[in-house]
């Protein structure tokens, strides 16, 4: 899902990132007025933590491996605007020193990865889970099911993104200049896949962490920690 | 998100990975401190250069203009004494192949009408490659190729922990720099966390896993190294706190640019401008 440079136009990444700008202020101002001063160093670790789930192989059935985003994992974990700070510099840290996404698609990746993803997890884990116990089973369906719908939305807005280039960027020939795919061929291909199997594992894995948590330390998994 | 398929299991995938990912940035680091061309420059004027070549990419129409930019990429790596063997390696895996293998469907009709170029019949099926998707299909790859050839470049000819230092000349705010070199630091940390755990399970479980189990073994690695994540907080605070930290990061800079930064700076941006203005009257003459 990590859209690397010369996928979008100049119009649509210089849009993303006027649109990230706002998010990422918002973010900063939350999280340095809900962070206890002792806690400032949890956002890099949540940096880190994401950077590092996005590298675990999944084995998924056929012999065959996938990787998952954890991004709703993050905002459960974190809470949904530190996740997006997390998550954003795990996403620059990838495409600046890794060059895994690209520089000119930072704002489109954030948009899709450290705000949408998290948020619409976030919201739709509280409100399966409502006001259900820290260690009940349906807190480990709803963080499963959270992690599929957002992962998702998540992949459908990245296929539009894809699909909209021909539309924006094409010579008086007709010639693509960008992603050559429109919304027909590009929306599909991308909500096939992850809705098949990268919706799955990312699913999976939220939900079993979120049941080792409960296991290990359930305080892990309260809100309001920051 | 990639999916791969091989015979040995994922255990031992995840280790090598871990690994590969950990050479990988030693021998980064190794070429950021040779005596280049590129590794000379001040890391804050090589960023804004880059972010210049790269907008240049992105920007043209030109086939031809997107590789001459490339020849220009593999030029400085040479004169910043990248061996270009592992340049290319770098490079074209994964991203530039993956964009050439799905730029393949967007040459036919299909998906690019237009005027047709070439045709044959494969089982009854006629597929005819066109002129627009011929166009768009090597404008997609060539832009790629060249913007991943210069983001590696630049990452790789400069130290990471000052490139991320680079990253106040452009206002970022200074609690994200501050969260991105600590994040940095971590990163190593957890991928050896992660080894360690996977090597202890490997030698204890032997070879064969099946998936389910596979599953629920990455899960708790995951929940492990967050558990353990949250209990070194509280000492990298106090880490913190016995340095000096009293709320406010403090970033030091000792970045300083000579007259040769300025220099490669304007040139760059005439290089680049001139491109585009080429590329501007070459694109409706290249295919």
């Amino acid at each position: 899902m990590h859209i690397p440079d010369g996928y979008l136009g100049p119009t649509t990444c210089g849009f993303f990132y006027v649109v990230m700008a706002p998010i990422w202020a918002v973010a900063s101002k939350v999280v340095k007025k809900t962070l206890k001063a002792k806690q400032v160093p949890l956002l890099a670790i949540g940096a880190a933590f994401s950077f590092v789930i996005m590298m675990f192989n999944v084995p998924i059935p056929g012999g065959t491996t996938g990787h998952a985003v954890g991004g709703v994992l993050v905002a459960i974990l974190l809470g949904p605007w530190a996740a997006c700070i997390a998550i954003t510099v795990a996403l620059v840290v990838q495409a600046l020193l890794f060059g895994d996404g690209g520089i000119t698609a930072i704002g489109a990746n954030c948009f899709n990865m450290a705000f949408v993803l998290p948020f619409a997890g976030y919201y739709i884990y509280r409100f399966i889970s409502y006001n259900s116990p820290v260690n009940s089973n349906r807190r480990v369906i709803a963080a499963g099911i959270a992690g599929y719908i957002a992962l998702n939305i998540a992949a459908g807005l990245t296929g539009f993104e894809f699909g909209i280039q021909p539309m924006l960027h094409k010579t008086a020939l007709g010639q693509a200049l960008y992603c050559p795919y429109g919304l027909n061929a590009a929306l599909p291909a991308m909500l096939g896949e992850h809705m098949l199997i990268f919706g799955w594992v990312e699913a999976i894995v939220t939900a079993l962490v979120v049941k080792y948590l409960q296991k290990q330390d359930p305080g892990l998994l309260e809100e309001g920690r920051m | 998100m990639r999916v791969r398929k091989r015979d040995n299991n994922f255990i031992e995938r995840s280790i090598m990975g871990a690994l590969c990912f950990l050479k990988g940035s030693v021998f980064s680091d190794e070429y950021a401190s040779r005596p280049g061309f590129l590794q000379s420059l001040d890391p804050r004027i090589k960023f804004i250069t880059f972010i210049i070549f790269i907008l240049a990419v992105l920007f043209t129409k030109s086939i031809a203009v997107s590789f001459v930019f490339y020849i220009l990429c593999l030029a400085l790596a040479y004169f910043s004494k990248i061996d270009l063997v592992f340049f290319l390696k770098r490079t074209w895996i994964f991203i530039p192949l993956f964009s050439l293998f799905i730029a393949i469907p967007a040459l036919f009709s299909v998906f690019s009408p237009g005027e047709a170029i070439f045709s044959f019949r494969v089982v009854n099926l006629n597929f005819i490659i066109t002129r627009q998707g011929l166009y768009g299909a090597s404008l997609f790859v060539a832009r790629v190729i060249a913007s991943v050839s210069f983001a590696v470049l630049l990452s790789i000819t400069t130290k990471h922990f000052e490139l991320l230092k680079v990253l106040r000349v452009v206002r970022v705010p200074q609690v994200f720099v501050m969260v991105l070199g600590m994040c940095y630091r971590y990163i190593y940390l957890f991928i050896e966390v992660v080894e360690n755990t996977y090597m202890a399970i490997k030698s204890r479980v032997g070879r064969r896993i099946d998936y389910k189990k596979g599953q629920h073994m990455v899960a708790w690695s995951m929940a492990s190294l967050w558990y353990r994540s949250y209990q070194l907080n509280e000492a990298v605070y106090g880490a913190m706190l016995s340095r000096g930290y009293r709320g406010e990061p403090v970033i030091s800079h000792d970045f300083k640019a000579g007259p040769k930064d300025w220099v490669w700076l304007v040139l760059v941006t005439f290089i680049s401008g001139a491109l585009l203005y080429c590329g501007g009257l070459w694109k409706f003459n290249i295919i």
